[in-house]
């Protein structure tokens, strides 16, 4: 089951000698080094690639799952998500109920107990609950907060053998953000990557060629200002939120493209031991954002407060011309657009026909976006309300995992953690039904994972954010802001 | 209603004293400061989203519509089954919340008023002062203490703890009140023959009434929106309260704010009918029972 | 009963006790048994707070005098002494946030109680629909803080905000303004909110207490030939000095716990301009999982908020001390 299908075994296995932390002297390119992270070679992993290899293979769901727990396995499950919201496509909701379908079909006597969580609210509840012996047993989590519970030592250990599966399976990087201390703690479900969106039609308002993205970082911000000078509407959706996870999404590519981040979390082989925030590459990242917020005035003046939700308003009105979303916000706009009446419909429609996706933009250091996505995670069974039923457990992520499901999950949003996903007919299906998933998908070998430690999670959530508002608010010079968060940083790797 | 006749409007029959016109225009402005904005939360809350995110705003709404309204309330819907469900909880937690305070707090403050125990001194000023504490700092051992009682997400641990947020207060009208019933009616009944407790019962409990109401009152608008400990004690999206339901409702799609309008009008509705209606209870159990000097 | 009702309810019942409760010499303990059946009537009372209270104290006495591990594992906690307290205390962000409560609490207290003495005083007077003016003026302290946070939320948005555009149509400023996330207007435009939800309640106690100033003094007053503004100061004001003192600390203490409209408005933003000393403990405990450094932060505003209590009982005792008139 090789996912390497037009790579050569040379490049895997000279990646697979640099993930064990050996030294990536003999990588050449910035390229191949960025995508020493996920095993897939960028210049090969391009959009015909892709649609190459989509729906070349058929997979046995069934049989998979059979094989590792017998379809008759009576128990029950109990399972916390952050699934479909009020603003998820219809489609979304529908895969959803579909899922939980199957699987009820698939295993009639396990009893399923499930909670859809919001994403900001997710972690304080699990974390309480892991606290207070009231754990769910299997958890899908984002990404970036399966380690905290890893290092307390709250997870079971179990990887992608517990069901059946190899670990080339999958992503190395989204491996690594399972792995903590040597020991696999989760399975990835779904990976995805972010672009940037912009409106052709303000863009060709304000003079700009409607047809191609901003190239650079630079170019962001002068494209924002031009934007801002001719037509009056705010140019970049910035998001600069303390608490929120869309904050460090949208910022961190922009620290790295600079050569920057919070530690060395986008070198090639990082240690997580050195302080990256306040370098060069830093301070001009957060200079270019000041430069937005407080000289240009082109961004929203909200962005303190805001959560990119509220820039989806105020972009399907036509009032804001660029941002940085997931794959899903075009399927979004279409539903907004699909509820608006009268001359608002108009607009709207407009908006939705000038809706382009591109590459997220370069820096002076590279190209680089957060390599996003979600594991799925078990709990030591002494912390689960009621009891681990590991069968269930093994059951349930098996069918989640796997190539078929984790397709279908990942539908509008996401990618299937599964590489094998990558050749179901449904990815194909995928590639022709979704506009733009091509240029999506071409982005995931320049993803970058946040630093896999348990003070991630704070470190983006509020140090990152808190920089960036004290810079904003000019409460201090961006110099003041970025030492003021190594200072944190460092605390916060020293002791607590 | 009340006994003292104010003097200075007398005074006034002769010409337009200045304080008169003052307090008029203060009281003007006092109700446009009171009444505005939640005049505006109605406009917004019948506007379609697009019509509410427009710059400059609409100060009237050009197409109203109750879609937002519809959907919260309609049970067809899974919004709507959603907010009714949280009004629901909202109402069970707030009812209990409220009877059970009654019937911990008036034997207390009859006790802390009519009885000489050991201590009652101490007690009573201990019962006032946890008013005093702030509320998020007890979240944590609270929430494991509500696991060890097997408690957690369900409304029991909410009933609980709203019981000791209302009963300084009621425990302190009340005592008020009963200080303010001359012992000698009670008296009388038990020369009658009556125990204690009867004459508890039948001859002092009427007379506190309105104390009795404003407890209940109190007791209801502080669990009905009560925040922080529904959002930490509750999981289960089917046992939210308003309060916290609406917060996670519109923190995933925060920017249709005429749904988060239309929500909290709704919210906000049972409450101010009960108030209003109420209040006259209210106010009396407050002049009676707190005003000592 | 000769007297007014007032002087005479307000006499201790002392005059003919029933026989069990006559004070009889004993210890204490001989006391507590003679008396054990009046005990079972704030027994449930008092079991209830005790429950809901002494745990948690304790715990998070005990927790304060410990540190989270880098893992965050509260098992693995790290005994520090006194240590959380010294760096609370030495921390900018504490005294960032003090400064900031004690703006928040102050000026809402002083607006909110003017106010709703103003109020009270327009209205002690026989209005025409003075009952429904009194209950819309009630509104806002009635509804729920979680709804009152995103209406005003929604009126100060720097982009759609009706007040902006307010501004603008009135011709003060050229675009819309941000109030809510900037730094120094950020303050002033939650304690606006505070004092709309906080005044009606200083309104109603005023109100009340306006009620038992003696009719007789001020006709008296009157036709000694005092004008509205002596009377007001030399027979009003004085018999108005518990009900203020007792408004006044109630709303001090209510403030300095109001945690739903600052948390829910701003988050304590931006870059830490809104935050006070209740949301900076939520964030250590919940955003950051600092139970030692909260724990810590929280037995510093437990003793804050014992000396308010202690002066707040103490104004109480006195007020009952004092005899009536």
């Amino acid at each position: 089951m090789s996912h390497s299908g037009g790579h050569s075994e040379m490049d895997r296995r000279t990646f697979l000698a640099g993930a064990a932390g050996a030294a990536v002297a003999g990588l050449a390119g910035q390229a191949l080094a960025q995508g020493s992270k996920t095993g897939i070679d960028a210049a090969t992993w391009t959009p015909q690639h892709i649609a190459s290899i989509a729906g070349t293979a058929e997979y046995d769901t069934a049989a998979e799952c059979a094989k590792i727990v017998p379809l008759n396995h009576s128990g029950r499950l109990t399972y916390w998500y952050f699934g479909p919201t009020q603003a998820s496509p219809q489609i979304e909701h529908e895969l959803d109920a579909q899922f939980w379908d199957a699987f009820g079909k698939l295993y009639p006597n396990i009893k399923v107990t499930k909670q859809n969580l919001s994403y900001n609210e997710m972690l304080d509840k699990l974390r309480t609950a892991a606290l207070g012996k009231a754990a769910p047993m299997v958890a899908r989590l984002p990404i970036l907060w399966g380690v905290e519970f890893a290092a307390k030592g709250q997870l079971r250990e179990f990887g992608p053998p517990d069901v059946g599966y190899t670990a080339d399976e999958f992503w190395p990087g989204a491996l690594k953000s399972v792995t903590w201390k040597g020991k696999t703690y989760g399975v990835p479900t779904n990976n995805e990557t972010m672009a940037l969106i912009w409106n052709a039609g303000l863009f060709r308002d304000a003079g700009l060629d409607p047809e191609s993205p901003p190239a650079t970082w630079d170019d962001v911000v002068a494209y924002s200002r031009r934007i801002k000078e001719k037509t009056g509407k705010n140019g970049y959706g910035m998001v600069a939120r303390v608490n929120a996870g869309n904050t460090p999404f949208r910022f961190m590519p922009q620290l790295w493209a600079y050569g920057g981040g919070a530690l060395d979390e986008a070198e090639a082989a990082p240690t997580y031991k050195t302080i990256y925030v306040n370098n060069t590459g830093s301070r001009a990242a957060l200079q270019a954002s000041y430069d937005m917020y407080v000289r240009d005035k082109s961004v929203p003046i909200s962005a303190l407060t805001n959560t990119q939700v509220e820039n989806q308003d105020p972009f399907i009105a036509g009032n804001l011309g660029m941002m940085i979303a997931h794959p899903a916000e075009y399927a979004v706009m279409v539903e907004r657009a699909r509820k608006a009446t009268g001359d608002d419909r108009k607009t709207a429609d407009a908006v939705v026909s000038n809706m382009r996706y591109g590459l997220m933009p370069k820096g002076t250091a590279r190209r680089a976006v957060v390599f996003g996505g979600s594991n799925a995670h078990v709990f030591r069974p002494d912390l689960v309300d009621g009891g681990l039923d590991l069968g269930a457990a093994k059951a349930i992520i098996a069918f989640a995992t796997g190539p078929e499901w984790s397709t279908k999950m990942a539908w509008v949003g996401s990618n299937p953690g599964n590489l094998r996903g990558f050749r179901t007919k449904w990815m194909k299906q995928r590639l022709e039904q979704i506009k733009f998933l091509n240029v999506t998908t071409s982005m995931l070998p320049y993803g970058i994972p946040f630093p896999v430690l348990p003070q991630s999670a704070e470190i983006m959530n509020i140090v990152i954010p808190n920089m960036m508002q004290n810079a904003l608010t000019k409460k201090m010079t961006v110099a003041e802001a970025t030492d003021d968060a190594a200072k944190k940083i460092k605390d916060l790797l020293g002791d607590l | 209603m009340s006994p003292t006749t104010p003097a200075a409007a007398r005074v006034g029959r002769r010409r337009i004293e200045p304080w008169a016109l003052g307090g008029a225009v203060l009281l003007a402005l006092l109700l446009l400061f009171s009444v505005l904005p939640m005049a505006w939360m109605l406009a917004t809350s019948v506007k379609t989203q697009f019509a509410a995110v427009q710059y400059p705003p609409e100060w009237f709404p050009r197409h109203p519509t109750l879609e937002q309204y519809y959907r919260l309330l309609s049970p067809a819907n899974e919004v709507g089954r959603e907010f009714l469900g949280y009004l629901l909880n909202s109402l069970w937690v707030s009812t209990a919340t409220t009877v059970l305070g009654v019937v911990v707090g008036v034997p207390a403050a009859y006790a802390f008023s009519r009885f000489r125990f050991p201590g009652r001194h101490l007690l009573f000023y201990a019962v006032l002062v946890r008013n005093m504490f702030p509320a998020v700092v007890f979240l944590m051992p609270l929430f494991i203490m509500m696991r060890w009682m097997g408690l957690v997400n369900t409304h029991a641990s909410l009933i609980l703890t709203y019981l000791t947020f209302g009963l300084p207060l009621s425990i302190w009208l009340l005592k008020g009140f009963y200080d303010n019933i001359p012992v000698q009616l009670e008296q009388a009944a038990r020369i009658d023959g009556a125990s204690r407790f009867k004459a508890f019962l039948l001859v002092v409990m009427p007379l506190s009434a309105p104390g009795i109401i404003a407890t209940a009152i109190y007791s209801f608008i502080t669990a009905w929106n009560e925040y922080v400990y529904a959002l930490t004690f509750l999981n289960d999206k089917s046992r939210l309260t308003l309060p916290v339901g609406l917060q996670r409702f519109f923190t995933e799609f925060a920017s249709n704010w005429p749904g988060l309008m239309a929500a909290s009008f709704i919210m906000s509705v049972p409450v101010v009918v009960l108030f209003l209606v109420l209040q006259k209870w209210f106010v009396k159990a407050l002049t009676e029972g707190a005003v000592k000097s | 009963m000769a007297t007014s009702d007032a002087v005479a309810a307000r006499e201790r019942p002392v005059a003919t006790p029933p026989a069990a409760s006559r004070p009889r010499p004993g210890g204490v303990l001989a006391r507590v048994i003679r008396h054990r059946a009046d005990y079972l009537y704030v027994l449930p009372a008092l079991g209830v707070m005790a429950l809901v209270i002494a745990y948690p104290v304790y715990f998070t006495v005990y927790l304060s005098f410990f540190n989270t591990p880098p893992n965050l594992a509260l098992e693995d906690k790290i005994f520090v002494g006194l240590g959380n307290y010294g760096r609370i205390l030495a921390a900018e962000s504490f005294h960032e946030a003090t400064r900031n409560t004690l703006v928040w609490t102050v000026f809402s207290t002083l607006f909110a109680f003017v106010l709703g003495f103003g109020a009270a005083l327009a209205l002690d007077r026989e209005l025409f629909g003075r009952g429904v003016l009194r209950g819309t003026l009630l509104v806002p302290y009635v509804i729920s803080a979680v709804a009152a946070a995103y209406v005003w939320r929604w009126l100060y948005h720097s982009d759609f905000g009706v007040i902006g555009a307010l501004l603008v149509a009135l011709g003060l400023t050229d675009g819309p303004i941000n109030i809510l996330d900037h730094r120094s207007r950020v303050m002033p435009a939650l304690i606006v909110v505070n004092v709309w939800k906080e005044f009606p309640f200083a309104m109603i106690m005023m109100m009340a207490g306006l009620q038992t100033v003696p009719d007789q003094l001020l006709r008296a007053a009157q036709v000694d030939g005092a004008s509205a503004w002596q009377r007001f100061w030399h027979v009003t004001v004085p018999h108005l000095k518990g009900v203020s003192l007792v408004t006044v600390l109630l709303l001090l203490v209510t403030n300095l716990n109001s945690f739903t409209i600052p948390w829910i408005m701003t988050g304590g933003g931006p870059a830490g301009a809104s935050e006070i000393w209740i949301t900076h403990v939520y964030q250590l405990a919940f955003g950051r999982i600092r139970f030692g450094l909260a724990s810590a932060y929280s037995v510093i505003l437990f003793v804050v908020m014992m000396a308010m209590g202690w002066i707040y009982v103490r104004a109480l005792t006195r007020g009952e001390d004092r005899s009536p008139g």
